[in-house]
């Protein structure tokens, strides 16, 4: 009996333990951010980094203008929302209520092996495969918003589908039934009862999803141009935050490397903002 | 009936997809068939923007110290040599830039009023788009310093050099260690500090007895500071000038950096001029046809 709950004592503190590492790595990971960043938030001027439209680190003097990519990461996220979100979605919908069983095991773990894919393997895909597409078809260079909300679409579909499936699946029974007992089609059930009742799952993949597509990087570089300025249509190229800091890491020194970390700091900002949405939805679930 | 309408559609998004990379494939076209030129370039801070900017007029250094990369906006970056080359190997609209060392067969690099980018005519200067590397000692005394030229001139030396520069030496001697004790500190230029970084590492392996310590600025710096005695070599990425060698210090040449303007395989363009590049590159020239 006393073994037992010596054993049950030290367990618990080895579950403390581990999960104050992965708390303390978060902290740690802010610290890093912020006291790195400060410097160089202070030097350029806050104001001026975010609302800049300039970013010339090699010129002397250097100017350092956030805004391009700002507003980079925003399009390509909201493009890769477009296209993934309702391929995704109906994909779901199709998952969950049209599949017949035997399809179903074929396409489960292909749409989980969609999520196992590195990142760079799609970014050479998109390179070879999507980038020529646009080019030949739509004109431009093919390296542009489009070429990259295209891949971003494709690779938050494993997160949409599954999360969203999932949630379509939690609905009870009895609303489905119910539905079909009132007269409803098996189309109108699932879609006019099924899907509404699945809201808050279905949000929640959606955020999950902007999480994955504002913080992918290696695809974006290789598909999305990459020029450091505003643009001007869905087939000019652009620059997002991940993309500006992993382009430049290797050779920023002092005032650039702070510049590219304090890039760092306003992405995580923006994932913060994500997340505080997700917990307040889930919130509003559990009222 | 649904099972083969399903199939029709998949089978045409199949064929949608071919129809998408295929094209004429190997058919050399004329410059009208290009129409836009797409730019590529390195990322600002890397080396071989740094060079090509430099070389070519694109960066405008004012007398005032300030510097601007005019490199046109619209230019696609591609932050490795690997993917400058898939990018112009896969448009044959582009127009890019590589370290002449990494060239291969899947583009074509352009001559450069009328010179091609081989290793012999950029080691005999030639060609219009490469830049020395020079090293520069005051003391010619000292015997770390000596010892480590010594290496860097050597077959072992300008091996390293030429796994990604050019070796101005091609039948350089073996290289005897004369084993001196000591630290020396190398500064200057950032173009060539990865290439003295290897050195460094190739030479500590045959003498692990010094010290070598690199600094990095830029030439000018790097100069200065052998003139005022606070380094023993310094590193300069371009020849030095009258006003530096009449300050009393020893030049010497380690290697040469070509960097190769490349294209398509099927543009029809074989050559063009330095200004004709700039203006591509500072966004003047847009279409192919201009460059006839």
């Amino acid at each position: 009996m006393k073994k037992q709950k010596i054993l049950e004592r030290l367990m618990s503190i080895v579950f403390f333990i581990t999960a104050t590492i992965s708390i303390v790595s978060v902290i740690l990971i802010l610290l890093f951010i912020v006291i790195n960043s400060i410097p160089a938030l202070k030097e350029i001027g806050i104001v001026q980094f975010i609302t800049g439209k300039t970013w010339a680190p090699a010129n002397i003097p250097a100017s350092f203008g956030l805004l391009p990519m700002i507003l980079g990461s925003l399009y390509v996220t909201a493009g890769a929302v477009l296209i993934g979100v309702p391929l995704g979605l109906f994909t779901a919908v199709f998952m969950a209520r049209f599949c017949p069983e035997k399809l179903y095991k074929v396409l489960k773990p292909l749409i989980d092996l969609l999520a196992g894919i590195p990142s760079i393997v799609y970014g050479f895909f998109g390179l070879v495969f999507i980038v020529p597409l646009i080019r030949n078809t739509l004109g431009g260079t093919g390296d542009s918003i489009l070429a990259a909300s295209i891949l971003l679409g494709i690779m938050i579909l494993p997160t949409i589908i599954g999360l969203s499936e999932a949630a379509i699946r939690a609905v009870p029974q009895s609303y489905y039934e119910g539905a079909l007992s009132l007269g409803a089609t098996h189309e109108r059930a699932v879609f006019t009862i099924l899907l509404p009742a699945a809201k808050s799952g279905i949000f929640a993949s959606v955020i999950l999803g902007i999480g994955r597509a504002i913080g992918e990087t290696m695809a974006v570089v290789m598909v999305a141009g990459n020029q450091a300025r505003i643009p001007t249509g869905i087939l000019n190229g652009v620059r997002t935050m991940t993309s500006n800091i992993v382009i430049e890491m290797g050779y920023a020194a002092d005032l650039h490397r702070g510049a590219l970390i304090a890039s760092g700091l306003v992405l995580f900002v923006f994932i913060l903002i994500l997340n505080i949405a997700f917990s307040l939805m889930n919130k509003k679930k559990g009222a | 009936m649904k099972k083969i309408i399903l199939f029709l559609i998949i089978a045409s998004l199949i064929l949608a997809g071919f129809a998408g990379c295929s094209g004429d494939k190997g058919k050399t076209l004329t410059l009208e068939d290009l129409k836009d030129i797409t730019v590529v370039s390195r990322e600002s801070g890397s080396g071989t923007r740094g060079a090509f900017v430099e070389l070519t007029g694109v960066e405008v250094k004012n007398a005032d110290g300030t510097k601007v990369d005019q490199t046109t906006q619209e230019a696609v970056i591609a932050n490795k040599t690997d993917v400058v080359l898939q990018q112009i190997s896969g448009n044959q609209s582009a127009i890019g830039y590589i370290s002449a060392g990494s060239l291969n067969d899947t583009v074509k690099a352009l001559q450069i009023d009328g010179v091609d980018p081989t290793a012999a005519n950029i080691a005999a200067g030639k060609y219009a788009l490469a830049r020395p590397f020079f090293i520069a000692v005051k003391d010619t005394n000292n015997a770390v310093a000596n010892d480590f030229i010594d290496f860097i001139l050597s077959a072992e030396g300008q091996e390293v050099v030429s796994k990604s520069y050019i070796a101005i030496k091609s039948d350089a001697a073996k290289f005897v260690s004369k084993m001196p004790e000591g630290k020396i500190v190398v500064a200057g230029s950032s173009s060539v500090t990865p290439l003295m970084e290897k050195l460094k590492e190739a030479y500590e392996k045959v003498n692990p007895k010094v010290t070598i310590e690199i600094q990095q600025s830029d030439s000018t710096a790097g100069i200065t500071a052998v003139v005022e005695g606070t380094c023993n070599i310094g590193m300069a990425s371009r020849a030095l000038k009258d006003t530096e060698l009449a300050k009393g210090i020893t030049p010497t040449e380690i290697a040469k950096d070509g960097i190769a303007v490349i294209v398509n395989t099927k543009n029809p363009l074989k050559s063009v001029t330095k200004d004709q590049l700039a203006g591509i590159y500072k966004g003047e020239v847009k279409t192919w046809t201009e460059l006839k």
